[in-house]
């Protein structure tokens, strides 16, 4: 088990992002950033880790019925892009049976849900997902 | 400053988009390669330029130039594979185009080729996902599609239009289609198909989508022309790059890096946007036709759906949109798109058939682009006799 998690190294190094939506803040500037990065806007390379808040507000969002191979059977998914304390983030709406509930501004909060089934090593991707706080 | 030389494009092929189940990627490359070689004669090829996409991911095929030159014949011309995404062709013709102009070689070949059915739908639809910030995109489930749709969704709160209005992107790219023999879809539309058809992406659907296709398109740029009565010049090229995480931008309704490299083009071209006859943009999905366009400034902003249903950018008019009807109708062969783009802007420019109804234009402009808003390309081209 524990071989089979170091072989894919490439899903474990983003567990901080994927479990923990934790994005970086730069220490001269202030600015926030998700995904990380390794320079900010204002020039300075030095950040700290910045976990986003697990509440926030739907901005905008798709039905998507034509999706990726490993998707095929959780279609159709629903896209959309979620203010968390004025840092957007794209991900999977969850938990929502009328995608016709949902609109810009309705509150979302973060889980924790498994992604997809890594093809190659059969092992299970958790990540982060959003879910309307009100029934939908 | 070095010296530079003028480049010119003294032959162009394409190989109609479609599913070409009996032919591969070398075949393909081949049929589009060859035609423009008996085109010209007897030249001397420094380079071949092959812009593709998905080779890795579709065919298991890395290292892409060497067997493609070796089947025609030319193993020891060196073919440099460009990977831009969708957007490949327009950096493979801008890197083309630099080595000509800076006088290390002649001339150079450029190539775009792609195979989208050689497989299934939905590992197309993977293929496409490595065009979004993998890691946090893809990985996910979010594709160009989707980030498409939420710039639809974005464009239609903003300007307060419907989806029937953005219809008439499709419907418009059907008609040119229908008159365009090489086009892929040459079924007009109406708007009824349009809103029948199958949603892929809310509000996106089936219509607003360009149809993948197997293809091939090529020119040969030379520091001088070889027939001496007409030639196409390309006057300048810019580049635009605006790479992000969809989150991390301000706004879907502006692509930067489109706006970056036309400005840059005009520039090189010494001409103003207004000066510009025919453009050829990059519409994988209407929405993203219809931002180019108000990107390059061609269009004010918001502006598309009504000029386009008043017929303002029909042929006839002093600014011709997709003449040939787009991807659309041309159908989209992934990293290839761009060179049908030029392909069909030298055909429109000469004035050769299909496009004899557009009279003598002088500029056109051809626009490129990878994923969404990452890396624009953008070609002025001037006819001179
Ligand atoms: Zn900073």
């Amino acid at each position: 088990m524990v071989d089979q998690r170091l072989s894919v190294p490439r899903y474990w190094r983003r567990m901080p992002q994927y479990y923990r939506l934790e994005g970086v803040q730069c220490i001269k500037c202030g600015r926030v950033y998700f995904p990380p990065r390794a320079v900010c806007e204002c020039g300075s390379r030095e950040f700290k880790p910045y976990p986003l808040p697990s509440t926030g507000k739907l901005i905008n969002f798709t039905v998507l019925y034509s999706v990726p191979a490993e998707f095929e059977k959780m279609k159709p998914l629903i896209i959309g892009m979620v203010d968390l304390g004025g840092v957007k983030v794209v991900g999977q709406i969850v938990d929502c049976m009328d995608p016709e509930k949902l609109s810009p501004g309705v509150d979302v909060e973060v889980v924790f849900r498994m992604v997809k089934m890594d093809s190659t090593y059969g092992l299970i991707n958790y990540g982060y997902k959003f879910r309307p706080i009100n029934n939908c | 400053m070095f010296n530079t030389t003028e480049v010119y494009v003294v032959a162009h092929s394409l190989v109609p988009g479609s599913r070409h189940y009996e032919k591969g990627l070398k075949e393909l490359f081949a049929e589009a390669f060859l035609k423009i070689l008996d085109q010209v004669g007897n030249v001397n090829l420094g380079a071949i330029y092959v812009a593709n996409a998905f080779s890795e991911v579709l065919q298991d095929q890395g290292t892409l130039g060497a067997f493609l030159s070796d089947y025609v014949g030319m193993r020891r011309i060196p073919a440099i594979r460009i990977e831009s995404g969708d957007g490949s062709s327009g950096v493979a013709i801008l890197e083309a185009y630099n080595t000509v102009r800076a006088g290390i070689y002649d001339c150079v070949a450029v190539v775009g080729v792609e195979k989208m059915h050689d497989v299934i739908n939905v590992k197309l639809n993977k293929a496409l996902a490595t065009i979004t910030d993998y890691e946090y995109e893809g990985f996910f489930g979010v594709t160009p599609a989707a980030q498409a749709a939420m710039a639809m969704r974005e464009y239609m709160l903003k300007y307060g239009y419907d989806y029937e209005d953005l219809a008439i992107w499709p419907i418009k790219m059907h008609e040119r289609g229908s008159k365009n023999p090489l086009a892929y879809m040459k079924k007009q539309a109406t708007l009824k198909d349009v809103l029948e058809s199958e949603v892929v992406a809310d509000p996106l659907r089936l219509y607003d989508v360009a149809p993948a296709v197997d293809g091939s398109a090529a020119v040969i740029l030379c520091n001088k022309p070889v027939k001496s009565d007409v030639a196409i010049r390309i006057d300048g090229i810019g580049i635009g790059a605006y790479g992000t995480y969809t989150g991390q931008r301000d706004s879907l309704t502006e692509l930067l890096s489109v706006r970056d490299a036309t400005n840059m083009a005009l520039r090189a071209a010494h001409v103003s946007i207004g000066d510009i006859r025919l453009a050829e943009v990059h519409d994988t999905y209407s929405i993203l036709g219809m931002l180019a366009l108000e990107s390059m400034g061609l269009v004010r902003p918001g502006e598309t759906p009504r000029l386009l249903s008043t017929g303002a950018l029909d042929v006839g008019n002093k600014l011709v949109v997709n003449a040939g009807g787009g991807l659309k109708s041309m159908g989209f062969p992934g990293g290839a798109s761009g060179m049908y783009e030029l392909a069909l802007m030298v055909m429109e420019l000469m004035n050769v058939k299909p496009f004899e109804s557009l009279g003598k234009a002088e500029l056109g402009i051809v626009q490129d682009m990878a994923g969404f808003d990452l890396v624009s390309t953008s070609v002025v081209l001037r006819r001179v006799s």
